[in-house]
């Protein structure tokens, strides 16, 4: 027999990343790494890496699947998969996370953007962000809120905006954002706080300011140390959102962990986002341009020295397993990384879920997803900001450093989202991140910002 | 029960009548147990939550367990 053994694992269908048509596409090993292989009859065949290593890979498609039918169906099966979305009947999750693009205008230009966004872009008037919020609550229930854009900070009423989030019922909210406002006006992040913001998404490539200038265009360190000082005087938890770019800052993976044990337990996660190409980013990437979740993982078990391993982190729970990765980790006094298992987070409460495939292990239900309501118990209990510590009292000292120990967990995880090259039909169906739109439909994240070789995308409006 | 004086709890067990005193106890929640002190009954070993202790420093520990 000559050249690589050929695995095959299973079959999807993606996307053409010229055409963006649906076509059929497998996915299969060859040596330590699963790629993705679809034949466009139009464009041809494309063949692309989504994850590189077959022990985390075997662990991660024995997962237990959680399926839940969408609370409300807001469109029809028409053309099918991705184009349908809204969320239609096909979908199988429900919301976990819901962003709200408040505005399209930004205070940096990325070269790395998501969303396509720019110096002269438009807010979302006020009155549609309630009628878009009122619309995700009979929609879509209880979800978590992210403040997103563009840079939300840019708009003097964000503070009236969480505190419109919060009227309508939502329990909690996140701002994704740059950092530059609030580092610079604490007042500013102080008053967001008061109007009820849990938590910072604090974009954070890393630890020197040449990444900065690479992703982002100029020198951003200091500006995110003062996001973070300010953060911790207006008591909000930050998570630090690096998004990651190989040969640019995956040497950095180790560095922004010790960072944010540094700054704890003000930052309470580190959520790492290997680099999708959308939005800004056009051109077809190469295989080396790509970093998927278990090198990520790898990177930290080996920055951990033997602290921490694999079996420390799990698969997506609420979404498909392969969209993610997390742990929770003890720091000692030490700032040495401690195991701290917790209970599993299987379907249906069980600690051990049967592997069943697409269908899932709960019978698909059209009521709240108990696996959506427990993601988002973990985050709004690990994301927002640590317990206050008490005043010492003898004898209580027990419970003194349980707290205490608690408020020392440093929560890390990635998200791997899916472009035109990595889009797997099977995950975006199991989807649990969406974007609101001001129609009332919600689209799941990677569909949202799907674009083609030329950038075109299927829903989100070009920047004005 | 009676009132508090300062730190050191003055109070009375309500069934037994004695000075509660200040004992090694160990509290429990899903599988975790925490050795304290709290003010006990010398006769009938009640043990005294004061309403400040329930609702603070205890609620937390609870809730961070009920978290993980």
């Amino acid at each position: 027999m000559t050249g690589p053994v050929r695995l095959s694992l299973g079959r999807t269908r993606s996307v053409c990343p010229e055409c963006l048509d649906t076509i059929p596409a497998e996915r299969f090993a060859v040596g330590d790494t699963v790629y993705l292989d679809k034949t466009c009859p139009a464009h041809g065949r494309v063949v692309t890496p989504v994850w590189r290593g077959l022990r985390s890979y075997d662990v991660w498609s024995r997962s237990p699947r959680a399926t839940a039918l969408p609370v409300s169906v807001k469109t029809d099966i028409a053309e099918g998969c991705p184009r349908d979305c809204g969320l239609c009947a096909d979908h199988r999750q429900q919301g976990c996370c819901v962003l709200i693009e408040v505005t399209s205008r930004c205070d940096l230009v990325c070269p790395v953007c998501f969303a396509s966004a720019g110096r002269h872009g438009v807010d979302m008037p006020i009155d549609e962000i309630g009628i878009a919020l009122d619309e995700l609550r009979s929609g879509s229930g209880q979800v978590h809120i992210q403040l997103s854009g563009g840079e939300p900070t840019v708009r003097d009423d964000l503070p009236a905006v969480v505190a419109l989030v919060r009227a309508k019922g939502f329990d909690f909210v996140q701002l994704n954002t740059n950092g530059l406002r609030i580092g610079r006006e604490p007042d500013y992040l102080a008053a967001l706080a008061d109007a009820g913001l849990d938590c910072v998404f604090l974009q954070f490539d890393g630890v020197s300011d040449a990444v900065y200038r690479q992703l982002r265009g100029r020198d951003l360190l200091a500006a995110k140390r003062l996001a973070i000082a300010s953060a911790r005087a207006a008591g909000v938890g930050v998570v630090l959102v690096p998004t990651l770019v190989p040969g640019v800052n995956t040497g950095e993976i180790g560095a922004i962990v010790d960072f944010a044990k540094q700054q704890m337990p003000t930052v309470r996660a580190v959520h790492f986002q290997p680099v999708s190409y959308f939005g800004r980013n056009p051109r077809a990437p190469s295989d080396e341009d790509r970093i998927t979740l278990p090198e990520v993982m790898e990177a930290l078990i080996e920055h951990a020295g033997g602290a921490i391993g694999l079996e420390d982190f799990r698969p997506g729970s609420a979404e498909n397993p392969f969209c993610s990765f997390s742990g929770r980790f003890a720091v000692d006094r030490s700032g040495r990384f401690r195991s701290d298992p917790e209970p599993g987070t299987g379907c249906c409460g069980s600690q051990t879920g049967n592997t069943t495939g697409e269908a899932g292990c709960c019978e698909a239900t059209t009521w709240r997803s108990p696996a959506v309501a427990r993601a988002q118990r973990y985050v709004a209990g690990q994301w927002t900001k640590a317990p206050q510590e008490e005043m010492p009292a003898a004898g209580l000292e027990a419970f003194d450093a349980f707290l205490e120990q608690q408020s020392q967990r440093l929560s890390l995880s990635g998200m791997a989202f899916q472009d035109a090259w990595t889009l797997d039909l099977d995950r975006l169906r199991q989807c649990h991140i969406h974007v609101a739109k001001s129609d009332g439909r919600v689209i799941p994240f990677c569909a949202y910002n799907l674009t083609d070789l030329q950038g075109r995308s299927l829903y989100r409006e070009p920047s004005t | 029960m009676t009132g508090t004086s300062g730190d050191i709890p003055d109070l009375v067990c309500a069934r037994c009548d004695k000075p509660l005193e200040m004992r090694k106890v160990e509290a429990s929640y899903l599988g975790q147990t925490f050795p304290v002190e709290l003010p006990c009954c010398p006769s009938c070993g009640f043990v005294y939550v004061s309403e400040e202790l329930a609702s603070g420093r205890m609620l937390k520990v609870e809730q961070a367990l009920e978290d993980k």
